[in-house]
């Protein structure tokens, strides 16, 4: 019996292994016609939920595009395809991703999702010649050294003093602390947000926690032992920062906290147990998910794709930079020449069907205007009453 | 129960271990590919970490510290290579003794540890590692690692394009693997009588310590290249490169591969590192997918896979003496 | 004075939970030799179907942790038996198998409940008060369900046939083989309890946190290193180890913050490991 298992087992292997020698020699099946959409994002591990919204806004911006047809390159229209990757939210993760995609005969990548991820991959793209599309908070997220990488969504050195300053106003704190874990993913976030509090006239300063920590009891107490206003979460996964504020109320604390930093609030909601035990909450969504426009994108998901889509909204600003390059990809005419599609999409204004009009920012911040700035969403939890989440206008930041 | 006896002197397996690792010199010419580059990058770097890995397992000793030790190599050769010092040879040179130096001290603190013990105190070591990379960012950059790294040169010439990338991480594998088999054929015998029983060798005049800081010495600085390749492929020091549970990784790489000798490391780099490509165009099945595998090969490729194809070879796909030995030794009659 | 109680307080909390954590690993490694990579697996797996059974089924929660508990204790007697007994003396294999089920098993959660975090809350809700320090009513369940876990676990171990049976294939496998006791029934079966306390565990302090796909990955670390640091083979090791990380581990991030305060963890471990070379109540040790 066991002859046949060890057997069978070695079988298995063989053809498995077999299967992966053999499959990365073959070409890639030449479809007549076919423009390939990278994805790239965290898709298992801690960050998965937002490598996953990265992927379904990609899908949603393809399906939309096939179904009217194909995109148009030069005379003839192209049907669109999506190949995703698991970059693991490391850097090398998303060098080894971009070289898979460029064997694929991928040169435009939605993605990558995390600054790390973001680190690895500008260089390795720059010299495959790919156009990527990420969307992490980190300072350098966009460079002038790497002019074919563009940023998904604005950054906190935009929205970041709007927001705290209207948070400011609505709970009126003057100290706060901001928490964060402690690798690239928090560092590049929590100082540019405790910095937006200081510049509104807010006292910040900034706790950094061990990435992994799972039980926050002894953070929260530090946090408490210098009696804050007010405390924000910044970049923190949802899971974490759903532990630190059920730990913030177990503790006693009442007042409000924040989250400027990325998606994933509905997702903290559910798991704290309710809004009546958040209490005081406030943060930013990425698009202002209140609007019509917004709310429509995700009707249209669930008409056209059969499914609803997970709340988490970095599917909102993916579907935009996909629907952005296929734009590009159609004004300069051709889906091989990858620097004339990056000149055309610069040229293009940054407009879409459902967030509206913003504009191409980032020349103040990282010397290169290539970031999608549209209006941005504040959210707000007072007193256990959900408020809406109110557009914030970030023009001219 | 010891693992199974090491090879005695530079065999076969060895010669071809080193051959394959030189087959990456040749891959440019074989192939435009970008992935098979990639790929093939990624093995070399593989290899070195698992040969890291796999001295020390000579003494039955495991260690979790190889991102850390890849961790001092890397930021050291990229610390260097920011001051305007981009010889290749002062970089490899560096990134493999700043690591081995580390190593000595450290390793005179530790070896009185056995077994587990051994293992936890190179877990905590990796993890302080991380921390002080995320508590000195004066010289490392801090959780923003050190980016934009002048790539390496020879004879002055920058050696910038990734196919340049390639040749550097097929020279530091060779290195590697012949390092390993040198130094694991030079003391095969003290090796073997760590591994097979410490305090029986202390006892017959074996000053056990001396070959086990040597040991950890080595497996230091061969970890040191590894790091060293990685950064160089990604032009970047960054932390996340270098995560304390990247080293069960290595460990698979080595023990999937086989124990008896440096080629295991190697095979199991190659056929792993692939798989883990491939397996990462399968979304949130990527980590799945790698684990059923490795499930498969442990439980159907005894002896790893230079095991098996050794007994393979051997006729009939019976198990090796070794395997057959210990599993009638673990139940006995019943 | 009141922030030193406090921490005091938390650390208690912690170390309650690290000990529940420790003691299936300890089991399974002190007695099979195995180091169960998928230990973590086996909680989040617990802590999940405590979840489905609560949030998708509407049973009541101690109901749904008893089945978290029975499910995975039983997928563990079947790990066991199918895989793990092939390589039960071949420790790095044995490793490796378990990563590699942890992989599978991490992955399988989140493919079935998707990457975020669902609605799962602790049923008993409410704190206690004190001058300058709060004790959640959670905390004090999990305290007297880690102290009665510990005292069913030592009391099987010390004072039934079985205990002696598992403790003597424990301290030596050949001459309690030739007294005629049976590795190949008691292992699954010592498996499958190791595996019902790691589910126990993760049914009950998962809904305290929070429940998500990824929350397995850092059991495996901190179960790691309890248990090494009581020394191999102790439940008595495993437990005080557990409050002395977890006393350790508040006090060192109340005081100095959270990544200094690892550090500083860190660094304590390593000295006491250099200080005691076998843990603190550990034996003699095997290989590698």
């Amino acid at each position: 019996m066991r002859k046949i298992l060890r057997r069978s087992s070695a079988l298995m292997v063989a053809v498995v292994a077999a299967g992966v020698w053999t499959s990365w020699l073959a070409m890639p099946a030449g479809a007549d016609c076919e423009v390939k959409l990278g994805v790239m994002g965290p898709l298992s591990g801690a960050a998965a939920a937002w490598g996953s919204a990265m992927r379904i806004g990609a899908e949603f911006a393809v399906a939309e595009a096939n179904k009217a047809g194909g995109v148009q390159v030069g005379a003839e229209k192209c049907r669109v395809s999506v190949t995703p990757y698991d970059s693991k939210y490391t850097a090398d993760g998303a060098a080894a991703g971009a070289n898979f995609l460029a064997s694929q005969g991928v040169k435009f990548i939605i993605g990558p999702v995390g600054s790390p991820e973001a680190t690895g991959i500008k260089p390795v793209a720059e010299r495959n010649g790919q156009i990527t599309f990420n969307s992490g908070y980190a300072k350098n997220a966009i460079e002038p050294r790497f002019p074919l990488a563009f940023h998904q969504l604005s950054g906190p050195s935009t929205w970041a003093r709007p927001v705290a300053k209207a948070a400011k106003e609505k709970f009126g704190f003057k100290s706060i602390v901001v928490v964060a874990p402690n690798d690239q993913g928090g560092t590049d976030i929590a100082s540019v947000d405790a910095e937006a509090y200081r510049a509104v006239g807010v006292k910040a300063s900034e706790e950094y926690y061990q990435r992994g920590t799972s039980n926050f009891a002894p953070i929260v107490a530090r946090i408490l032992s210098s009696n804050p206003d007010a405390v924000d979460t910044a970049s923190s996964p949802p899971a974490d920062g759903a532990t630190i504020a059920k730990q913030l109320r177990e503790a006693g604390f009442d007042g409000p906290i924040g989250r400027l930093g990325g998606p994933g609030t509905p997702e903290i909601i559910r798991a704290v147990g309710g809004i009546d035990k958040l209490k005081n909450f406030y943060w930013l969504e990425i698009v202002p998910t209140d609007d019509p426009g917004v709310k429509s994108l995700w009707e249209d998901y669930k008409s056209l794709m059969g499914a609803p889509a997970p709340d988490n909204t970095l599917m909102a600003t993916s579907v935009v930079a996909s629907r952005m390059i296929l734009k590009a990809i159609t004004k300069a005419g051709t889906a091989a020449d990858v620097k004339k599609v990056a000149e055309a999409l610069r040229s293009l204004s940054v407009e879409d069907r459902n967030l509206g009009k913003g504009e191409w920012t980032g020349q103040t911040f990282y010397g290169i205007n290539q970031e999608i700035s549209l209006p941005v969403g504040m959210g707000m939890i007072v007193d256990g009453k959900h408020l809406g989440v109110r557009r914030i206008d970030t023009s001219g930041q | 129960m010891a693992g199974p006896v090491a090879v005695r002197k530079v065999g076969t397996a060895d010669v071809a271990a080193v051959l394959l690792c030189a087959i990456g010199f040749f891959v440019p010419w074989l192939t435009q590919n970008l992935f098979a580059y990639s790929i093939v990058n990624q093995i070399l770097i593989a290899v070195v970490a698992a040969s890291s890995v796999f001295v020390m397992l000579r003494m039955n000793l495991l260690t979790i510290a190889v991102p850390a030790f890849m961790a001092i190599g890397g930021y050291a050769a990229a610390v260097v290579a920011l001051t305007g010092v981009t010889n290749l040879l002062a970089l490899v040179l560096v990134s493999f003794l700043v690591p081995a130096l580390v190593a000595l001290p450290l390793g005179a603190l530790v070896l009185r540890l056995r077994g587990v013990y051994f293992v936890l105190v190179t877990y905590v070591f990796g993890e302080i590692l991380q921390l002080m990379l995320f508590e000195t960012p004066s010289i490392t950059g801090g959780s923003n690692g050190l980016a934009g790294i002048p790539a390496a040169s020879l004879f002055g010439v920058a050696l910038t394009s990734s196919r340049d990338g390639l040749l550097i991480a097929a020279a530091v594998a060779v290195l590697a693997v012949l390092i390993t088999a040198v130094v694991c054929q030079h003391f095969w015998q003290e090796f073997a009588a760590i591994d097979e029983n410490e305090v029986l060798a202390q006892s017959l005049g074996l000053v056990v310590w001396r070959y086990k800081a040597l040991g950890f010495v080595v497996a230091g600085g061969l970890a040191g290249l590894a790091g060293f390749s990685l950064v160089t492929m990604l032009l970047t020091a960054h932390p996340s490169s270098f995560a304390s549970l990247s080293s069960v990784n290595y460990i698979a790489y080595a023990i999937v591969g086989g124990r008896t000798s440096i080629l295991g490391p190697v095979l199991g780099s190659t056929f792993l590192v692939t798989a883990s490509n491939f397996f990462g165009s399968k979304g949130e099945y990527s980590q799945g997918l790698f684990g059923l595998l490795i499930v498969l090969v442990i439980t159907a490729a005894r002896g790893g896979i230079v095991g098996t194809a050794a007994s393979v070879l051997r006729r009939g796909g019976s198990p090796a003496p070794a395997a057959a030995r210990s599993e009638s030794e673990q139940h006995g009659p019943a | 004075m009141d922030g030193f109680i406090a921490a005091g307080i938390i650390g208690i909390g912690l170390g309650a939970q690290y000990a529940l954590l420790a003691l299936g690993f300890t089991l399974i490694f002190g007695i099979l030799g195995v180091v169960n990579f998928a230990h973590g697996g086996f909680y989040l797996v617990g802590g999940y179907i405590a979840y489905a059974m609560v949030g998708m089924a509407g049973w009541p929660y101690p109901a749904a942790v008893l089945v978290a508990i029975l499910t995975t204790g039983a997928l563990g007697y079947v790990v066991e038996l199918l895989l793990v007994e092939r390589l039960v003396n071949d420790e790095l294999a044995t490793m490796m198998l378990t990563l590699g089920l942890y992989l599978m098993m991490s992955t399988t959660v989140l493919v079935i409940f998707g990457p975020e975090s669902p609605e799962f809350i602790f049923p008993v809700s409410g704190t206690l008060r004190g001058k300058g320090f709060y004790i959640p009513l959670a905390n004090l369940v999990v305290l007297s369900v880690c102290v009665l876990a510990i005292g069913a676990v030592y009391l099987l171990m010390y004072r039934t046939g079985f205990g002696r049976a598992l403790r003597a294939l424990a301290d030596d496998r050949t001459v309690a083989m030739a007294q005629g006791i049976r590795p190949r029934l008691l292992f699954p079966v010592a498996f499958a309890l190791a595996t019902a306390l790691a589910a126990l565990t993760g049914a009950l302090v998962t809904p305290i946190l929070t429940l998500s796909p990824h929350a397995g990955d850092a059991v495996l670390a901190t179960s790691f290193m309890v248990v090494i640091l009581g020394g191999l083979g102790s439940i008595v090791g495993a437990t005080v180890a557990a409050f002395i990380v977890g006393l350790v581990e508040a006090y060192s991030s109340v005081y100095l913050g959270g990544s200094k305060g690892a550090l500083a963890l860190f660094v304590l471990v390593l000295f006491i490991l250099v200080v005691r070379p076998s843990g603190l109540f550990g034996r003699e040790v095997r290989g590698a």
